[in-house]
């Protein structure tokens, strides 16, 4: 094995040091700005840290999380937040996840046209939060906006991104923009089904929802455990529609952006509270892990169930 | 692999008129068929729709736009494009943009061939460890806030430098590069080695050539995710001449913002080169996708 991995090009002292002379750039900034700065996040979070140059640095031990959780209204208001992101996962997991699951089951069919729909739903995924933001703040745009109008062709009303529902209209366009991720990972592996098992299933008389089923959902467990995986993952940490959409409003926000606004002075008293916004981050990041490890859990109990 | 282009569609359809079917199974056939067009048009209104109304909006007046929200414009007039392009910096927006977004691809592509290649090959000790280093970035806690008060006290807040400077990492995008260097095979490696050709030679003119598929794909969605970026622009850019372009237009909607019909153009104009890009590398930005999704 020794000799097989040994870098065979050149002889010279300096060549053998080569791949390593040419590895350190990439390495190096993977630790100065990737692997380091996540992990300083632990070191921030005890520390009363600011966003200002030159403002020293004190460590007050666990003060940071204690306030967040459990000091004031502005705990009461974290504590809701963070209700409200897991509002925010079990919704848009479960919707997206069935939208692509439907969206992938339609387009494929070898119906003509597919290859259009399959683009056109896929396509929101590329545009990025600025676009679809404001693409759909417009839409939605209250008194007189185009939403608004086709709401009035039915008789219903609605203040959209203003009023009292605006936290379920970013729902609604955190899955327009990203269920075609979530078709096209179906998609995926529908196609690696074997057509065969089809086939067979078809010559004993099985059809439609039989053969969807007994053969295209377990055969798909592996895109089906990956995208539940990735909604539950990925929907806890979004945050940037809001951004966009509604802005910072002080008790209707989920987890990810009361860090980035507590971090960069948003919330209204523009001071940079670094500190407690790493403790926030780190408050976030266990629940991502803890939720992850238990849909981890379940998803490998499933496979052994489907895929044995 | 292409999940969107399949080209074997209008193939199959022929098929049927060899079986032989009877009328019940014809006709539940058929009920799919209009069940499934039924549904994807449903869909297909909710992604259709907004677009037309945002192209609608973009060629009406104001006061048109608020007579007739949904409805086609009266006339046909490009004047919102013009007067956006005007009244926004959008010009040095865009130009910003493409400067970020080429250097930090271009830098971050050659330097992680550079780490790629040794870590598929073994050529360093410990290349296992490092791919592993890279796998669990993808679970750390998010390094905002530190990374933050580095680029601050490396005095590189407010300049292209430190922006740049953000975008030199993709551990998915290295995933990539290292699982693709490991299917091209490692005789080459000896040849070229035998005949004389240094390691740096080896990699720049005849590795990099050949996993042309995976620099592709690593080149797309880099790009994407630099040229998408809203929140970094926000945290690390206070000049509106250092914006980028979706800075640009969040400022631009601002100042601006109640006029719709000039944020729908302005929106427009953002959106426009990356629909006619996706159009042209849809099976790269699609693979990225994917891949970093299912082995990250």
């Amino acid at each position: 094995m020794a000799a097989k991995t040994r870098n065979m090009f050149g002889g010279g002292q300096l060549a053998r040091w080569l791949p390593w002379l040419m590895l350190l750039p990439g390495l190096g900034f993977y630790f100065l700005i990737g692997v380091g700065p996540s992990l300083a996040t632990f070191f921030y979070s005890i520390t009363d840290a600011t966003g200002i140059r030159g403002i020293p640095i004190n460590w007050i031990g666990f003060d940071n999380y204690d306030e967040f959780l459990f000091q004031g209204a502005r705990s009461r208001d974290n504590v809701d937040a963070l209700r409200r992101t897991l509002v925010f996962m079990v919704l848009v997991t479960t919707i997206q996840f069935t939208v692509g699951l439907v969206m992938a089951v339609l387009v494929n069919q070898k119906l003509r046209g597919r290859l259009v729909f399959r683009t056109l739903f896929f396509v929101p995924v590329i545009l990025g939060v600025a676009v679809q933001g404001l693409m759909w703040k417009l839409f939605l745009r209250p008194g007189g906006g185009p939403m608004d109008s086709i709401f009035g062709w039915f008789g219903l009303e609605s203040q959209f991104l203003a009023g009292p529902n605006a936290f379920y209209w970013v729902i609604v366009v955190q899955i327009w923009a990203n269920a075609g991720f979530t078709m096209i990972i179906f998609l995926a592996g529908m196609q690696t089904i074997p057509a065969d098992l089809y086939e067979a299933a078809a010559v004993d008389g099985a059809s439609g929802w039989k053969l969807f089923k007994n053969i295209t959902w377990p055969q798909l467990t592996p895109a089906v455990n990956t995208n539940f995986l990735l909604n539950i993952v990925g929907s806890l940490q979004a945050w940037m529609l809001f951004l966009v959409l509604t802005g910072y409003k002080n008790g209707t926000q989920v987890l990810g952006y009361v860090v980035y606004a507590e971090a960069f002075g948003q919330t209204g008293t523009s001071s940079f509270r670094q500190g407690y916004a790493a403790a926030a981050s780190i408050v976030l990041f266990v629940l991502v892990l803890l939720i992850g490890m238990a849909a981890n859990a379940f998803v490998n109990r499933r496979e052994r169930k489907y895929m044995a | 692999m292409s999940v969107i282009s399949d080209p074997d569609i209008d193939a199959d359809t022929g098929t049927e008129t060899a079986a032989v079917q009877d009328d019940s199974a014809k006709r539940r056939r058929t009920l799919r068929k209009v069940t499934s067009y039924g549904l994807l048009v449903l869909f297909a209104s909710f992604y259709v729709g907004p677009l037309l109304i945002l192209i609608f909006a973009s060629l009406k007046s104001l006061p048109e736009f608020f007579r007739n929200p949904t409805g086609l414009p009266e006339s046909f007039s490009l004047d919102n494009f013009t007067e956006a392009w005007e009244l926004a910096n959008f010009p040095g927006y865009l130009l910003n943009s493409l400067i970020y977004t080429t250097v930090a691809t271009t830098l971050f592509v050659i330097m992680s061939v550079f780490v790629a290649f040794p870590i598929a090959r073994g050529y360093v000790k410990g290349a296992g460890a490092l791919l592993t280093l890279y796998v669990v970035a993808l679970f750390l806690p998010p390094a905002l806030i530190p990374q933050f008060q580095l680029i601050l006290n490396l005095g590189l807040f407010n300049t292209r430098q430190g922006y740049i400077l953000l975008f030199l990492i993709n551990p998915i995008g290295l995933i990539i590069l290292v699982n693709y260097i490991k299917s091209i095979p490692r005789e080459l490696d000896e040849s070229a080695a035998m005949d004389g050709c240094g390691y740096v030679r080896f990699v720049w003119s005849i590795l990099i050539p050949l996993i042309r598929p995976a620099i592709a794909t690593v080149t797309v969605i880099h790009a994407i995710g630099i040229w998408n970026e809203l929140i970094l622009a926000t945290v690390y850019l206070t000049d509106d001449d250092l914006y980028p372009i979706t800075r640009g237009l969040i400022v631009f909607e601002g100042v601006y913002g109640s006029d719709w019909p000039k944020l729908a153009a302005a929106v427009l104009m953002l959106m426009l080169p990356m629909l006619v890009l996706f159009m042209f590398l849809q099976r790269y930005i699609i693979s990225g996708l994917t891949s970093g999704a299912v082995k990250g």
